[in-house]
């Protein structure tokens, strides 16, 4: 029998081979659990004025407000309206400008911005009834930002989140025995097992990310070959947690942005896994 | 300002019925001081239709155009090459890491056919429409009043009968 895939060669099945390693323990399923942002991510000084640049360039070149289409006149709602406008200076004969002769049209100095007073009703910004209330926004820096709690899930909500576990005094990505499952099922399985079912996870695929590879306990490249049998492979699956929360009994465990992460993974194990953390 | 006569007369009780036609100005026009008035009137239908062009036209709502000095025009380009190229470093990096991504998936992917092709073929199983998750709450300016939900418990099989 032969296989085929996308881009790949052929290959050959060798069951006797495969059989061994599934009982053997040579093959791992590693789970790289990540939180997504909540936040949109922060903007650095210059993208923030630039923003603003184009923001104010925008207002500056924006059509005059159509009042009469939205204000019909003679009506109370256009009065209203046209009371609380700062008013415009209109141009008149033998009269000397010293900020230049206006230029109005529809109410409005074609030389500048146009700034409209949107009409509001007053409204206390608690009153949960009140559609027209101002609108309170929450602080993007939470609690758990400032105590710089790290199992909590609230924390860095602009960045993605990782899920690190310490095994064997080493900080990595929690690996899981098959149990003559597929790798994603076993990642799933183990979580559960290890954190509890408290938990929702949705894994991105069922195919594996990346390839980590030990040979006699010691890091090796995912491109070591060797004819002794005795390479450890931990296949990476990617998931989200979608709500819920991760609870061990006895392990140790962090919620790692990508920076966070490279001070707590060791130096080879993370250039091999840092493609698949996320840019911020 | 001026009231013309003519809409005294009963032509002006058929106004509605005329339709979107326009009455020809009256020789005699009454002047009346501060009064909006038109010479003509329109039926609201017209009317509504005029005003509707009127404001989706650019007519007399275009601002004066920005006229910038030379030091301004050379601040202005330079800031929008600054911005486009930081863009430009952003995306060619987050393109070099999805073919670093790739190119790892792919090394997994042939490491797992030579050791077990069982695994393997478990791995490429197609999933048939799988969609991303409707609780992967897309990220917003600000976060909700909770932002992570922690009371998450598993519907258990005797709930679904």
């Amino acid at each position: 029998m032969f296989y085929t895939f996308d881009n790949c060669c052929l290959i050959m099945i060798v069951p006797h081979l495969s059989a061994r390693h599934m009982s053997s323990g040579l093959i791992k399923s590693s789970l790289m659990l990540s939180r997504i942002p909540i936040v949109t991510r922060a903007l650095n000084s210059f993208e923030k004025e630039y923003f603003n640049y184009q923001a104010e360039l925008e207002k500056r070149l924006m059509r005059t407000f159509p009042q009469y289409y939205y204000f019909k006149k003679g009506t109370l709602a256009e009065r209203k309206f046209l009371d609380i406008q700062n008013g415009v200076t209109s141009k008149q004969p033998n009269v000397w400008y010293p900020k230049g002769i206006p230029d109005v049209k529809h109410g409005r100095d074609r030389r500048f911005r146009q700034d409209i007073v949107i009409p509001r009703e007053e409204a206390n910004e608690n009153d949960e009834k009140n559609l027209s209330r101002p609108i309170k926004v929450n602080e993007r820096i939470t609690e758990a930002d400032k105590t710089n709690n790290m199992s909590s899930l609230n924390r860095k909500l602009s960045h993605t989140l990782y899920l690190i576990v310490k095994e064997k005094d080493q900080w990595k990505f929690p690996s899981f025995d098959l149990e003559s499952q597929p790798l994603h099922t076993a990642a799933e399985k183990g979580l559960v097992d290890l954190g509890g079912n408290k938990i929702r996870v949705w894994t991105v695929s069922n195919t594996p990310a990346a390839v980590i590879k030990y040979c006699r306990g010691e890091l090796v490249t995912p491109t070591y070959e060797s004819t002794d049998e005795l390479i450890e492979r931990h296949y990476i699956i990617k998931s989200h947690i979608v709500a819920g929360s991760f609870q061990p009994m006895n392990t140790e465990y962090k919620w790692v942005t990508n920076d966070e992460a490279a001070s707590f993974f060791d130096v080879s194990y993370f250039q091999q896994v840092r493609h698949l953390l996320a840019n911020y | 300002m001026f009231k013309s006569y003519g809409s005294a007369l009963p032509q002006s009780l058929s106004r509605g019925l005329v339709g979107a036609t326009k009455q020809t100005p009256t020789p005699f026009i009454q002047f009346v001081r501060g009064k909006r008035t038109k010479k003509y009137d329109l039926s609201p239908a017209a009317q509504k239709l005029i005003t509707q062009l009127s404001v989706l036209s650019a007519s007399r709502k275009q601002p004066k155009m920005l006229k910038l000095c030379p030091e301004d025009i050379v601040k202005h380009n330079t800031v929008q090459e600054a911005y486009k190229l930081i863009t430009r470093k952003r995306k060619k990096a987050e393109n070099e890491k999805l073919k670093q991504q790739y190119e790892s998936m792919k090394l997994a992917c042939e490491d797992l056919a030579k050791v077990s092709p069982e695994l393997f073929e478990a791995a490429n199983k197609r999933e048939i429409s799988k969609r991303f998750s409707l609780e992967l709450r897309v990220p917003t300016n600000y976060p909700p009043n909770v932002p992570w939900y922690y009371d998450y418990t598993p519907e258990s099989p005797e709930d679904k009968k």
